[in-house]
């Protein structure tokens, strides 16, 4: 790094950082790949979207003082027959308009997405890494905990872990605690995957030389596991967040469908697709419409996005 | 193989042809429970009407006419009411129906436990004369009392007794919750809350049978949408309610019909009236801003209802002014009007009684229980907010709904309302006199609300004879609650029944489906 910046800096026969990545296997392999661009492009343009939704936004649908109930049910591009106004994709039926409803909502899918995919890679490794580490009856009773809730599905866990913190929040809290208790039911359910691929990897890592080598000059257990070995079973735990992510923005999606997720006044992604069934045989088709779409073109990218880096990351297949 | 399943699928074919009068039919609200007297709601009650009798039954136009009770005629001046039992009755057990069980439902269903307890206000005492004659007493000339226990089924003694539900329980449940035994036209075969309950008809039956039914399965559906797919592929026979956004579009439809009414049922919002302090959202702990009526006043004042009814109910439903609607006797012509929609004024009120800056409270609301209920509640906060108080919605499903109000938790409710008695002085007793569990008074008045004249003036209503002088009365408890805003009506729900078209039936403004009159052709 730093023999890079004192050097003078046209340096023809060292190319730069940023050449360097652009020749990789990885960068040549996504630049040869259709289907990764657009997607990459697709989850970017919808990340941008919802992080930047104030801004974008006409106007913000969870202050329910902006709201005039005379809009409801504005087709898109249409003037409404009261107000005159236009949506650009339309309006519920409490007058939200859809377009700012769903920048709103893709924000709590995406940030309720990736704060649990965090938090159940954070529990996932660590417990992959110790079972792996450790063995003997720590292994055996981490991963047989991780079979059990294996045989179950994840939304059912999820719904389970959810209905039981429920119960337990007083009532009054159980609105804002509604986004926290789905992030941790998700994670709940979803951590297992990542415990089993880190053990596999590192039970193949914990034999090899360098392991060895940390142990014979005496570094402890927790700087082995954390600092030798963690490092190097990352790929596959890239892999599988990116995957996961797609399911639990799924995961968070049908559990705010079945009426247990985010609040309706605070709706995801999720709620909205529930608001929007209610309308599918009165014609009002694009509540549900854009909604579902706009879940479908981001669960489809970050899924395919996460099938591409699997494939580029397995060397096998290169 | 090929031949012996087509002749098995013949048999099948031939099975369902004979059985051409099994009737589905769903509906959002599965009824809590079997007992009559648990739980005074209509999923409830109507329901069992179809499987307990009272000694009087409403037809199809709403009049009184004899059931258990062949007749009836008032005792002395004014005492009371004796009635003439029906002989040779019996219930689905077998068991002969005399004066005894109608003395025993009557201790069981106007016993403090029961939820249909203030139904027996006005009476006295309840006396056997003989095994098929039995006298009502009452504290004063009631001129409505007949029409008025419509809804008291009558429960065999014996089955109760020998299975330990002598006395209804409405929060732990007992035998009589998931069982039933009454002298109805259908027999309740199997029950899954929640999930189905299926009814055959009663072959004792006293009555003639009028409906071609050989079996019925009620199924809840919580979500419309579904209950609509549900009724188009013919999964189920009928379905209520029909969501009114799709009511139009099921109108065109060849295989559905669409049956429409204005139901009895006032849409209000109540407020708590005796609670010190708010229970919910960021001012939780404060005092209770609902206290003061200009408070009351200015929600009222803030509540756009014909926005609601032209967006929300689509133009199905008529703004309410009082606690009953237009159809109902005793309805007070001279207050109808409804605070106007001014957010200006509610504005001024709420500055006046100190609230300039606004507050925040919570809201409950059902959300399976009325017409677009939760959708109506988020309106509710939307207009709210634009005067500035902030209303936090928690919306549940009615089983959750009702003990969350009966143990004061909230700071607002929505609550719709439809008298039993078609008359103006039901939703007086139950949910604008003082809550008084020794007179059996207030019970649906979860606020508290108390006004001294209203109390003076109900027992009044109940024993006047003429009717001028009773609608001066009702005019004056009607002022009083609209000035005092005890709660806060909005509208008349109406009624959207679906049907498959070889359905006939009968619909009552009740809401209650009566499956006797059900014809599947």
């Amino acid at each position: 790094m730093s023999d890079l910046t004192q050097k003078p800096a046209p340096a023809p026969s060292r190319p730069s950082r940023l050449a360097q990545m652009w020749d990789s296997d990885f960068a040549y392999a996504f630049r040869h790949s259709p289907v990764a661009i657009v997607a990459l492009l697709v989850v970017l343009v919808l990340f941008l979207a919802a992080l930047f939704a104030p801004w974008i936004a006409p106007h913000n649908p969870f202050d329910p003082a902006t709201l005039n109930l005379m809009n409801g049910f504005t087709p898109p591009g249409q003037p409404n027959a009261f107000t005159q106004d236009t949506f650009l994709l339309g309006t519920d039926d409490q007058g939200r308009d859809v377009f700012s409803t769903i920048l709103y909502g893709m924000r709590i899918s995406l940030f309720v997405g990736i704060s649990a995919v965090l938090l159940a890679m954070i529990i996932g490794v660590i417990l992959g890494l110790v079972a792996a580490y450790v063995g003997g009856w720590v292994e055996t009773l981490i991963m047989r905990v991780a079979d059990v809730q294996l045989t179950f599905p994840a939304i059912l866990v999820a719904m389970l872990i959810f209905g039981i913190a429920k119960g337990f929040t007083p009532p009054e809290y159980r609105n804002q605690m509604a986004i926290w208790v789905l992030i941790v039911a998700i994670a709940l359910s979803d951590w297992v995957q990542f415990a089993r691929v880190v053990r596999g990897a590192a039970l193949v890592e914990k034999n090899k030389e360098y392991v060895q080598a940390a142990r014979l000059i005496g570094r402890g257990s927790f700087p082995i596991m954390f600092r030798h070995i963690l490092p190097n079973v990352l790929s596959p735990v890239l892999v599988i967040s990116t995957i996961s992510l797609a399911l639990a923005i799924i995961a968070e999606a049908t559990l705010s469908f079945l009426g247990v997720g985010a609040p309706p006044t605070q709706p995801s992604l999720g709620t909205l697709i529930r608001i929007g069934q209610g309308f599918l045989f009165s014609g009002e088709w694009w509540i549900l419409f854009f909604p579902a779409v706009t879940l479908l073109a981001l669960a489809l990218s970050v899924n395919l996005l996460g099938d591409w880096l699997r494939d580029a990351l397995n060397p096998k297949l290169r | 193989m090929f031949l012996r399943s087509s002749a098995i699928g013949l048999v099948l074919l031939a099975a369902t042809a004979a059985q051409a009068a099994d009737f589905k039919w769903a509906s959002t609200t599965d009824p809590q429970t079997l007992d009559p007297h648990a739980v005074n709601s209509a999923p409830v009650l109507g329901f069992l009407n179809n499987v307990y009798e009272g000694l009087v039954r409403r037809n199809q136009d709403m009049a009184v006419e004899p059931a258990l009770a062949v007749s009836w005629e008032p005792i002395g001046d004014g005492e009371g009411w004796r009635f003439n039992l029906r002989e040779g009755v019996t219930f689905h057990d077998g068991s002969d129906f005399t004066a005894e069980d109608v003395l025993f439902s009557y201790e069981r269903a106007s016993n403090e436990v029961a939820d249909t307890n203030s139904w027996f206000a006005p009476v006295k005492e309840v006396k056997i004369v003989d095994d098929y004659t039995i006298d009502i007493l009452t504290h004063g000339p009631n001129p409505i009392f007949p029409g008025s226990i419509a809804n008291w089924m009558i429960m065999d003694s014996g089955w109760a007794e020998a299975n330990a539900a002598a006395l209804p329980d409405k929060d732990n449940g007992n035998y009589a919750t998931l069982n039933a035994n009454g002298t109805g036209a259908f027999r309740v075969t199997a029950r899954e809350p929640g999930l189905r309950t299926v009814l055959e008809p009663f072959e004792g039956w006293w009555d003639d049978a009028t409906h071609n039914i050989t079996q019925a399965e009620f199924t809840p559906i919580q979500n419309p949408a579904t209950a609509v797919a549900a009724l188009l592929s013919g999964d189920v026979d009928m379905i209520n309610p029909v969501p009114i956004q799709d009511a139009a579009r099921l109108k065109e439809s060849d295989e559905v019909e669409i049956i429409q009414g204005i139901e009895a049922r006032v849409i209000m919002l109540g407020f708590p009236h005796e609670a010190e302090a708010l229970k919910y959202g960021g001012d939780a702990g404060q005092p209770n801003p609902f206290k003061d009526v200009r408070v009351r006043q200015a929600v009222a004042h803030a509540i756009n209802v014909p926005a609601i009814l032209a967006t929300i109910m689509r133009g199905n439903a008529e703004e309410a002014s009082q606690l009953v609607s237009p159809a109902m006797s005793g309805y007070s012509a001279a207050h109808a009007d409804r605070r106007a929609f001014d957010v200006d004024k509610a504005k001024a009120l709420l500055d006046e009684a100190g609230y300039a800056n606004g507050f925040s409270f919570g809201l409950k609301c059902p959300n399976d229980r009325y017409l677009n209920d939760e959708a109506v509640c988020q309106a509710v906060v939307s207009m709210l907010a634009q005067i500035g108080i902030t209303a936090e919605l928690d919306a549940m499903p009615v089983r959750n709904y009702w003990p969350e109000l009966r143990e004061d938790n909230y700071d607002m409710y929505l609550l719709g309302w439809s008298p039993g008695t078609f008359d103006a002085e039901h939703p007086i007793r139950f949910l604008v006199t003082t809550p008084n569990p020794d007179k059996k008074l207030g019970s649906w008045n979860f606020g508290g609300f108390s006004n001294a004249r209203v109390d003076e003036l109900l027992p009044l209503i109940q024993a006047e004879l003429d009717a001028g002088k009773r609608q001066a009365m009702l005019d004056e408890v009607t002022q009083i609650i609209q000035d005092e805003q005890t709660y806060v009506p909005l509208y008349v729900q109406p009624l959207v029944w679906g049907t498959r078209n070889n359905v006939a039936l009968t619909q009552r403004p009740d809401n209650f489906f009566i499956l006797r009159w059900v014809n599947v052709n």
